[in-house]
């Protein structure tokens, strides 16, 4: 008994360790935690001022939406449909699948789809999303985002990491490093993704970068257990892999007394925390404890890969303290080639994402988790105003004005900033950059986004590079 | 006398900075009084960072000169020449502000503030490092230091750690144990924890210098060169794909077999650079040094539709600058790459100048049309096949050239007539085929000639056979190895600077060259790639060795004698044992370059033999371990860890070298990608081979290596994080691998030994090098224990085995779940 009376002091010296607790929000200390001693001499920033929203859940578009169907109602371009674009326009400019552009000057292209204004707040909604036009006035539309990169991987790669560049740490990430996450069983940045394919760039998209790899965002799966070995091996239910756990921790607790390495203790609260994240798992993603009515609400099927899941699953997330939920549903390339054309193509896409948007934004409200949930729609770029001629006429990737919309977590709803000339070609008032959206996005968390900075190869890296203005007229 | 001297410049200097300061302050004043409200209330809403109309900024002094589309809008000094100014006065073409002129004072104040040399803002001057920085002096070789007690002093480097060591007061700690020596020695060397058998050789061999003999045993080992070449192919960012969005295959695992081959034979460092960076320049180059130059082919390549090639061509060749800079010179050249470097000596146009020696290679890029084949894209390339596949191949592209010759004369009949030679069915497609037929046949756009071909393929059975003759043919062709090789075109592609690190605006014209804060290169007319390569392992050029030995150091303690191993600039840190990093380099080029001969140095110290235990007495003057008074523990890197299982379960396939394998993965390990790559699991011995021949899928990397930090080969890394996470635990705990090794490890505890204090001794041994303590011991017992009465009540047609055999199999979980098992003590 000579053994347990040692264990029991071990113990109570891993209660102390854990007391100053790995999950309690506080990255200072997460980032000592994650082992990496060669950066635990940079603390994270914390908060720089009071936050207003606690989590954003993210849904990313991927492909880009078509503004012209969705949002932009433009009775000019509506007139000046087949009209040849004047060349003056495109001076200087590039474009994806240019040489087709050069080789055939390309036509502006009204929408065929209908147009109606919705809610109090009187804003334009197209036929294809019946279920967020009802949820307008909860909504504030930034009609004049503008990027740089019109091809998707590098557009998506500069939508979350505020670069074009490979292998920047992602905005996710971002977040996780500079606050942390309230989970105490749950990664802070979780990523879903929906749709017939994965986002363009892959893991790029929500790296961590070079901040140390705990802040990276762990890619849910669909089906089965969310997180890659979530799942015991076989043979062993839970008060085995309990016990197992058990015998792991009380040998590195020995090992600890030997050699005095804080990188042990670590491990042994990785070890606990990961024996959480395997009992809360299959909890996180049991829908039965959601009423039939929450489900048909977000057309949710319990064990379908949908989007509509997805954001039942995203509400869960951040009900359970999950600082960052990104949700990637694609494709809404609509060229105009084969299986992307802007008529059933589109039809399709905007039928599987409408209803789970709207649904995600009423269920938050309903539960007052609006207020402190910022949620962001929207893609890598827009399309243009031109039409492109495949098998049948879509558009083109437009980097110059393109919508997104934003609900709760501090922005001030049923508005619309922004806007683009007649034709829907370039914002004529308040430009937004990307980096104004991330400025934003860090600004409603509580983070100045000049102050989140991360030193590597030599020098200050953030977010925002060396741009980013808050959008202020998005603030509540 | 010399200490006065010092006091006297010094105030010298406060002086004059003093001086300055106040000269300036005046204009400064000038400039926040009178011309920036002018300039935020007039210029800075278009002419901002963001807006930046006509690419031109007003936003900083920087941006200012530099310019917009038309050229820099501020020269200092010269108020009529501005066009800032022109402009305002509103003399030639450009008028601005457009909403009318601005009041003649303000047009007044802003000329003079540019006459006065237009200065900018309260922010001090910067403080650029001049060539007196520590790293740009030529590399002494410095006589060990004297220290009071040598009697704990094994070689030249002890010397140097415990000089320090004695300045603070603090003993070196005494050498670790024999078993956790070998464990550690074997691991650093070769990456693989020793056998039962290379332990108990060690402990048996009581001559005096039986740990020199395991050192030169395991640096004669083949996986010696597998684990010191997986180190440099971090650096030389090596993947099997080809990164961006489609991230498709590509074959160059004979750059890093070459890699491991070169280092087990000790290829001295000098040769290892210049093969890599020039092999295809050498006189006569060899297959061998062909290979070589894979290393800056590790460059992605976009095979996104719809791009442009030359933007991800110059991506590239921007990335062989950067690599460069980090491998060698542990410089941050990156920064300058929009402008002069903010810190150190290194001017945008020194950027371009060294990128010019990159930027000569036939690889695709310019303005090609979408739509080639895939294989064209990955030129150069070196092909292996038999001399009659390459006559085959020839014959073959020469009939398939002549039928598409034939293919486009009947193309051109056809379209003559072709209302009248369909049917036509009147959809949409139809209505554009006029408009691309009235397009020059060469001339058509991409997408208009796959539309066109989808016409004639369903409409004129004769244009359809031609075209399935080709496709016949082409599939026919003989599918030759390769791998990726560098290749220099006949005349050299032009370079110069990208105005703001965007290449389609065109700044001056460059030539090759090197930076000039370091020697100079040897004088030749037009310098080359390979004059490039020789210049980085010049006898005169000090950051090459410096740079190498300190990574050398930082992969044997945790962090290297200049923590910043990639800044060796102005940024980096300073580093903590300057004359030792000096020792180490000079002793590098004077052995001849020789990495093996440094290694033996490093592993025969008395500073790396120490005991990694914790030295509370030493804590408080040397928190984290700088000075070296302990040897540090590392945890294995991600491949280690699965070489670590495979070792000690029985099951690794120890083959050297080969195409990238695919052992099996977590399930939907590849959901997340555009394209979900089937990853169809190897059968037999491939499943069982090191971490380092994984198939490395940069957009979809094998998620045992991700989550323990191997890199992502998207760039050069010269370090990588050590991370301890949850998922790590998950993994360890649950992933499938573990639990074959953990099968496989039972299986030899339960052969080896019949009592079960016997087979727990076993179980230690083989997976720490050590028997286990008798707390060990006794918690170890009580687990399985346990773990037989719980398997006792399972039903037996489970075909988990015996209750007894599944216990220890969860015992074996439990040995390579053990912090130590994944680290180097």
């Amino acid at each position: 008994m000579n053994l347990q009376k040692k264990l029991f002091q071990r113990t109570t010296r891993r209660q102390l360790f854990e007391n100053c607790g790995i999950g309690v929000g506080k990255t200072a200390l997460t980032s000592l935690f994650v082992g990496d001693r060669l950066f635990a001499s940079t603390p994270a920033a914390g908060y720089h001022h009071a936050p207003k929203a606690k989590s954003v859940i993210y849904l990313f578009m991927a492909g880009a939406p078509s503004q012209f169907e969705l949002w932009e109602r433009k009775p000019e371009l509506q007139k000046l449909s087949g009209e040849t674009l004047p060349p003056s326009l495109l001076e200087g400019k590039r474009f994806a699948f240019m040489d087709s552009f050069v080789k055939s000057p390309p036509k502006l292209l009204g929408t065929r789809r209908a147009f109606k204004q919705h809610g109090e707040s009187g804003q334009w909604v197209s036929e294809c999303l019946p279920h967020t036009a009802q949820t307008v006035d909860d909504l504030a539309f930034v009609r004049s985002v503008h990027t740089e990169n019109f091809n998707h991987a590098p557009a998506k790669i500069m939508m979350n990491t505020g670069s074009p560049i490979f292998g920047r740490p992602s905005m996710g990430a971002w977040v996780s490093y500079g606050i942390g996450s309230e989970s105490k069983d749950l990664p802070g940045f979780v990523v879903l993704q929906s749709g017939p394919r994965g986002p363009r760039g892959g893991a790029m998209n929500w790296a961590g970068g070079f901040l140390p790899t705990s802040h990276q965002g762990i890619p849910f799966l669909s089906g089965g257990a969310p997180i890659l070995n979530m799942s015991n091996p076989q043979g062993f239910d839970e008060k085995r892999q309990a016990a197992t756990i058990d015998a792991i921790l009380d040998l590195n607790r020995m090992n600890l007394e030997k050699y005095g390495d804080p990188e042990i203790e670590t491990r042994i609260a990785a070890y606990e925390m990961a024996h959480r994240m395997q009992t809360s798992g299959p909890e996180l993603i049991d829908f039965s404890t959601e009423s039939q009515a929450t489900l048909d609400m977000y057309g949710a099927k319990p064990g379908e890969k949908s989007f509509a899941n997805n954001c039942l699953l995203a509400r869960r997330l951040v009900e359970r303290g999950v600082r960052f939920v990104q949700l990637y549903h694609s494709s809404w390339d609509h060229h105009g080639g084969p299986g992307e054309n802007l008529d059933e193509n589109l039809d399709e896409v905007c039928l599987s994402a409408d209803r789970g948007c709207a649904a995600l934004i009423r269920d938050l409200k309903q539960r007052g988790l609006l207020d402190e949930t910022l949620v962001v729609w929207g893609g890598e770029f827009g399309r243009t105003p031109m039409g492109e001629q495949r098998d049948t006429l879509g558009r083109n990737h437009h980097i110059d004005a393109f919508t997104m919309w934003f609900a709760g977590g501090g922005t001030k709803p049923g508005q619309s900033i922004g806007e683009t000339d007649e034709i829907g070609f370039s914002p004529v008032k308040d430009p937004v950059h990307v980096h104004d959206i991330q400025a934003t996005i860090l600004h409603l968390l509580g983070i100045d986004h000049t102050k989140l900075t991360f030193k590597f190869r030599g020098r200050d890296f953030r977010l925002t590079d060396v741009g980013g203005n808050v959008i202020q007229k998005l603030l509540a | 006398m010399p200490r006065c001297c010092f006091i006297l410049s010094a105030a010298a200097v406060i002086f004059c900075a003093g001086l300055n300061a106040a000269d300036d302050a005046g204009k400064v004043r000038f400039f926040e009084e009178r011309v920036r409200p002018v300039l935020a209330a007039n210029c800075l809403k278009c002419h901002n960072d963001q807006a930046k109309m006509s690419g031109l900024s007003l936003a900083s002094r920087e941006a200012a000169m530099l310019g917009g589309s038309r050229g820099s809008a501020v020269i200092p000094g010269q108020a009529d020449a501005s066009l800032l100014i022109r402009a305002i006065r509103r003399t030639g073409e450009i008028k601005m502000p457009p909403a009318g002129p601005l009041a003649a004072n303000d047009v007044a104040a802003l000329s003079d503030w540019i006459g006065q040399g237009a200065a900018w803002g309260s922010a001090p001057p910067r403080e650029r490092v001049t060539a007196a920085h520590w790293s740009f002096q030529p590399v002494r070789r410095p006589s060990p230091p004297r220290l009071r007690d040598p009697s704990k002093a094994r070689n030249a480097i002890d010397f140097f750690i415990q000089a320090k060591l004695e300045e603070k007061g603090i003993a070196p700690s005494p050498e670790a144990d024999r078993r956790t020596l070998l464990r550690r020695l074997s691991l650093d060397l070769t990456g693989l924890p020793p056998t039962l058998e290379e332990i108990r050789a060690f402990l048996d061999d009581r001559r005096s210098d039986a740990y020199e003999r395991a050192v030169e045993r395991l640096l004669a080992s083949p996986h010696y060169g597998e684990r010191w070449g997986r180190h440099w192919l971090d650096i030389a960012r090596y993947a099997d794909s080809n990164g961006y969005s489609i991230d498709g295959d590509r074959s160059i695992w004979r750059y890093r077999d070459w890699v491991i081959d070169a280092l087990n034979r000790d290829m001295p460092f000098d040769r290892f650079v210049i093969e890599q960076v020039a092999g295809d320049l050498l006189p006569n180059p060899t297959q061998e040094q062909l290979i070589a130059t894979g290393f800056h082919r590790n460059t992605m390549i976009n095979q996104e539709g719809g791009i442009d090639y030359e933007q991800y061509r110059v991506e590239a060749v921007v990335d062989r600058v950067n690599t460069t800079g980090a491998a060698f010179l542990g410089l941050t050249i990156g920064c300058a790459r929009c402008h002069d470097h903010k810190f150190d000596p290194i001017s945008q146009r020194e950027f371009y100048r060294l990128f010019a020696f990159f930027n000569n290679i036939d690889e695709l890029g310019g303005n090609i049309p979408d739509g080639e084949g895939p294989a064209f894209r990955m030129q150069p390339l070196l092909e292996f096949g038999k001399p009659e596949d390459f006559v085959r191949r020839e014959a073959l592209d020469q009939q398939i050239e002549a039928l598409e010759a034939e293919l486009l004369q009947y193309q051109k009949t056809i379209e003559k007539d072709w209302e009248s030679r369909f049917e036509l069915s009147g959809d949409t497609v139809e209505e554009r085929i006029p408009e691309i037929l009235a397009t020059l046949i060469e001339e058509r756009a991409t997408i208009d000639r796959g539309l066109l071909s989808r016409f004639f393929s369903e409409k004129d059975a004769a244009w359809k056979a031609r075209q399935d003759g080709i496709r016949a043919l082409r599939g026919a062709l003989p599918k030759l190895e390769s791998t990726l090789i560098m290749r220099e075109l006949p005349a050299p592609r032009e370079s110069y600077i990208h105005v703001r690190g965007d290449f389609t605006r065109k700044g001056d014209a460059v030539e090759a060259g090197t930076l000039a804060v370091l020697p100079p290169m040897k004088k030749t007319d037009n310098p080359n790639r390979l004059d490039l390569a020789r210049w980085l392992v010049s006898a005169e050029n000090p950051m090459t060795p410096r740079v190498t030995m300190n990574r050398l150091w930082q992969r044997y303690f945790g962090v290297g004698i200049v923590e910043t191993e990639n800044d060796f600039g102005s940024q980096g840190t300073a580093p903590s044992h300057p004359e030792l990093l000096d020792r180490l380099a000079s002793e590098f080029v004077r052995h001849d370059w020789s990495l093996k001969a440094m290694h033996r140095l490093i592993v025969t110290s008395a500073t790396y033999r120490q005991s990694s235990a914790a030295r509370p007495d030493a804590a408080k003057a040397d928190p984290v371990n700088r000075l070296l008074a302990r040897q540090n523990r590392l945890r294995l890197e991600a491949e280690i860890i699965r070489d670590a299982g495979l070792t000690v379960s029985g099951l690794l396939s120890p083959a050297v070298g080969g195409p990238s394998v695919f052992p099996p993965q977590p399930a939907g390990a590849g959901q997340f990608t555009q394209v979900d790559r089937k990853w169809k699991a190897d059968e037999g011995a491939n499943r069982y081979r090191r971490g380092m021949y994984i198939f490395f899928r940069r957009s979809a990397a094998y998620p045992g290596l991700v989550l323990f930090d191997a890199p992502d080969a998207q760039a050069s890394t010269t370090r990588r994080n050590r991370s301890n996470t949850p998922l790590q635990a998950l993994t360890l705990l649950n992933d499938e691998t573990q639990t074959a090794f953990a099968e496989n490890l039972a299986k030899s505890i339960l052969a080896a030994a019949k009592d079960r204090g016997e087979r727990i001794r076993f179980a230690f041994e083989t997976c720490l090098a050590r028997p286990p303590n008798e707390d060990e011991q006794q918690r170890m017992s009580q687990y399985l224990a346990r773990m037989t009465d719980a398997f006792a009540t399972d039903s037996e047609d489970d075909g988990a085995g015996s209750p007894q055999e599944a216990a220890w199999l969860a015992a074996s979980r439990v040995m390579l779940n053990l912090d130590e098992f994944v680290t180097r003590q």
